[in-house]
This record gives structure tokens, C-alpha cells and sequence, in this order.
């Protein structure tokens, strides 16, 4: 059984219906990227895959390691090892990124049925993600994307996928508003991270991403549905010649 | 140094006149359980002068917590500041009225005053009245106050990183109130009570 497996998947907003039938399967250790036009529906999916509030699912399945990904709560999917790099992170104003992370790794292993980290267990893991992402010392104090520059923020959601070792990441326009040296430490993050049983869910507008993270499958959402699958050479396609040129 | 004033546990002051160059600095913590009404009239008499008041209210059942804070400057190149925070759930009422008067002849004043509240239900209610009475005319005066509800979209970004929605509850309301905490300058005072206000904010 793969690990992702969408099937017939249809969801609206406020009554308005954006994905209108999805078939996606991503096995373990695959990146697939899913590109498309503004409006095709690529930010819905990943909202609905991890159970952002508003997006109601009218049809369709979703397994995710075999089990049924819409009977789980959003801390839920994140515990199975789902995440999702946000397109806009958000700002937790008086929330430090180390009591952040604290919290989130403790409330898995309870959940796990672990004890809490060890105070020098967390912050050597802190230490050791914050260097692969390229951050100093005092992002630890800061408060969780407040005051943070674009680039910071999606660093900053490379860093959360490294304390949190998700088996299925989803990125969501992770490339958007960030200049190329911040893309090459997004894109060396995320390939520090692949491994044979790991897998990638790349949203993308753009296929600059991809020519640092290779995908093994590439997807064209259009009108909320997926009109084309093949390997990476589509991406080059719709660099070249756009959008337009995929039925 | 701030002296804390538990409501309900402590005698509260009331009344005070500040002369020149005194330093008045008091927070008051009303606990879930403890409905008051807290007066408070500070005139500032004397020339560098420096109040803060600050405070934090947490009601989480049918309390009704009121504060009516008057601070006047009746002499110049005094300073003054309020910050008050507080949540309301249940079906309690909490209300901040807070009045600045900077009389005429009182000059170079800075008067600063914020109040920030957040519902945690439908049926809480919160009133915040600000109130500025300026007759002189150097003078640095502000205030802010607000009401929501907790935000939706930080709780589900924490809850996408697997903290479950209470626990993120928890981290907005402490996040919420850890301004009004760092009013205590004991360090000692402020960590026991920082684990007490945590302890009652997990309660509402």
C-alpha cells in the first residue's frame, strides 16, 4: 500500500467547490511535485490534507499509512508524521520558537506514551537543526515568525520538518518570495531529509524549486482536478512553454 | 520594586497620593473564583513622579470583576502607565474603566494605558472604557484597548505541529498574559506566580 492514497477527492470553500475529483497516490520514498495556474486548487490540498478548519470534504477518501486521514484531528496527522510547510507561517506573538518546538515534540511523545525530552536531549536537537537550516543561536529566544523576513519564515518551517521528522512533507509554495541563496537552504534541507522511506509533496507555482529538488513524479492540477502525471521532464515542459501547453 | 496585590487574599490600597520623585509600581492578579470591584485613585503630586499599574483578571464562570482606575496628573513632568490584560469565559463580566485627568498647568507628561481582553465564550462579557481628560498641552498620551476571541489560525498552525488544541489554548492565553507578569521585578515572585497564573488558566 503506498503511503499517500487520495482518491476521487472533491472539497469546497464556503459552499464554492475547488477540488473536484483528485486520484494521488505517493509511495514511500517518492517526491512528487504538484504544479498548476493560480486557482487550480494546490493550497486547498494541502489545507484539506491537514484538516485546516473551513475546508469542507464532500467526496473522496484519504489514507494515510493506511488509515483514514479525515477520522484524525490536525495534532493527530502531525503525530502519524504529516506536515506541512506553510505558504504564509503564521505569528504566534509572545511564543518562543524553543517553547514552540518543546511543546510539540512533548505532546507527540504523550501521545506516543513517552516521556517529556530531557532538557539536554532537546536542546542539543534544537542546536543540531538550527545549524542545518542556518540559523543563529538566538532564533531559539525569538518569538515563533514575529519580525521574521520572508525568507527567515520558510527557513524557519524547514527547521519544524527537521525537529519533527515527518514521514510525508508537504511543501507549500515554499519557494515563493524567497531569493536563491534561502532556496538552495530550503532545497539542501529538504534533500538532507529524503530518505528511502520518506516521502515529498512539493506545491509549486513555479519550477525553480524543482531544479534543486528533483521529483520523481510531477502533477499538473488544473480546475481541481489532476490533467496530467509524468516524470520530471513535464516540469521542464511547462517552463518552457507554459501552463497553456498541458491539456 | 513592584508589590503584587492578590485580589480576594490581599488588602487592596485604594487610594494614594504620589509625591516628587516617587516610584509607584503595583500589579493585581484576580484569580478564576474571585469577583470584585477594584477602585483605584492615584494622584500624582509631585514632579518625576512614575506609576505603572498593571493587572491581569481571569474569570472563567459567572464572576464580575470591575476595575475603575483614575490616575490624575496633577503636577508635571510625571509619568504614568496602566497595562491591563484579562480573559473572560464562562458567563463572567469583567470591566476596565481607567480615566487619565492631566490637569492644566501640568506639563511634560507621559500617560500611557492599554487594555486587552480576550472571550473565551459566547456568553462572557467585557466592557473597557478609556478615558482621557487633557487640559494641558505638552503631553504624550495614548491608549489602546481591544476585545477578540482567541486566533484561529495560530491554533491551527500549532495544532499542524502536533500541540493539541487545549495546549494551544494554554500557550495563546499565557503568551496573552506574560506582559502584565513581567511587571513583577522580583524574579523569585515572578516565576511562582507566573506557575500559579498557568495553573488557573488551565482550569478555565
Amino acid at each position: 500500500m503506498k503511503l499517500l492514497e487520495i482518491k476521487n477527492l472533491h472539497a469546497s470553500v464556503e459552499g464554492k467547490e475547488i477540488l473536484r475529483g483528485i486520484d494521488l497516490g505517493v509511495g514511500r520514498g517518492e517526491v512528487h511535485a504538484i504544479m498548476g495556474p493560480n486557482g487550480a486548487g494546490k493550497s486547498t490540498l494541502g489545507a484539506v490534507l491537514t484538516g485546516r478548519p473551513g475546508y469542507e470534504v464532500t467526496e473522496g477518501t484519504v489514507t494515510f499509512d493506511g488509515a483514514d486521514l479525515f477520522a484524525m484531528a490536525p495534532e493527530e496527522r502531525s503525530w502519524a508524521g504529516l506536515f506541512l510547510s506553510f505558504q504564509y507561517p503564521v505569528e504566534i506573538p509572545g511564543v518562543s520558537i524553543t517553547n514552540f518546538m518543546k511543546a510539540a515534540l512533548n505532546a507527540r511523545r504523550k501521545a506516543q506514551g513517552l516521556e517529556e525530552m530531557k532538557a539536554g536531549e532537546f536542546l542539543k536537537l534544537m542546536k543540531e537543526k538550527m545549524a542545518f537550516v542556518q540559523m543563529k543561536g538566538e532564533f531559539a529566544k525569538r518569538e515563533v515568525n514575529v519580525g521574521f523576513s520572508g525568507g527567515e519564515k520558510k527557513r524557519n518551517e524547514i527547521f519544524q520538518m527537521a525537529m519533527l521528522d515527518p514521514v510525508l512533507s508537504i511543501l507549500d509554495e515554499t519557494d515563493s518570495g524567497l531569493d536563491v541563496d534561502a532556496l538552495k537552504i530550503v532545497a539542501a534541507g529538504v534533500n538532507a531529509l529524503r530518505t528511502p522511506e520518506k516521502s515529498v509533496l512539493i506545491i509549486t507555482h513555479y519550477q525553480k524549486l524543482l531544479e534543486y529538488i528533483v521529483p520523481d513524479v510531477v502533477h499538473v492540477l488544473k480546475e481541481g482536478r489532476i490533467v496530467r502525471t509524468a516524470g520530471k521532464e513535464l516540469a521542464e515542459q511547462i517552463w518552457r512553454e507554459g501552463f497553456e501547453s498541458i491539456v | 520594586m513592584s508589590q503584587v496585590f492578590i485580589v480576594g487574599q490581599s488588602e487592596l490600597p485604594g487610594k494614594v497620593r504620589v509625591g516628587r520623585d516617587e516610584v509607584l509600581d503595583w500589579v493585581f492578579v484576580v484569580l478564576p473564583g474571585v469577583s470584585a470591584e477594584i477602585p483605584l485613585e492615584i494622584d500624582i503630586d509631585g514632579p518625576g513622579a512614575e506609576v505603572s499599574l498593571a493587572g491581569l483578571y481571569l474569570c472563567g464562570g459567572d464572576e464580575r470583576v470591575q476595575f475603575d482606575v483614575a490616575v490624575r496628573h496633577n503636577a508635571g513632568d510625571s509619568h504614568s502607565r496602566q497595562f491591563f490584560n484579562g480573559i473572560a469565559g464562562g458567563r463572567s463580566r469583567a470591566a476596565f474603566h481607567g480615566r487619565i485627568l492631566v490637569r492644566p498647568d501640568a506639563q511634560r507628561i507621559r500617560a500611557f494605558q492599554e487594555n486587552h481582553n480576550i472571550l473565551l465564550s459566547e456568553e462572557a462579557r467585557v466592557e473597557t472604557t478609556p478615558q482621557l481628560e487633557i487640559y494641558a498641552d505638552d503631553v504624550e498620551c495614548s491608549h489602546g484597548a481591544t476585545t477578540g476571541f482567541l486566533n484561529q489560525e495560530e491554533q491551527f498552525y500549532m495544532r499542524s505541529r502536533g500541540i493539541p488544541e487545549s495546549e494551544a489554548r494554554v500557550l495563546q492565553m499565557i503568551s496573552f498574559l506574560s506582559p502584565v507578569l513581567a511587571r513583577v521585578s522580583d524574579p523569585a515572585e515572578r516565576e511562582r506566580l507566573s506557575r500559579e497564573v498557568e495553573a488557573a488558566v488551565r482550569s478555565l
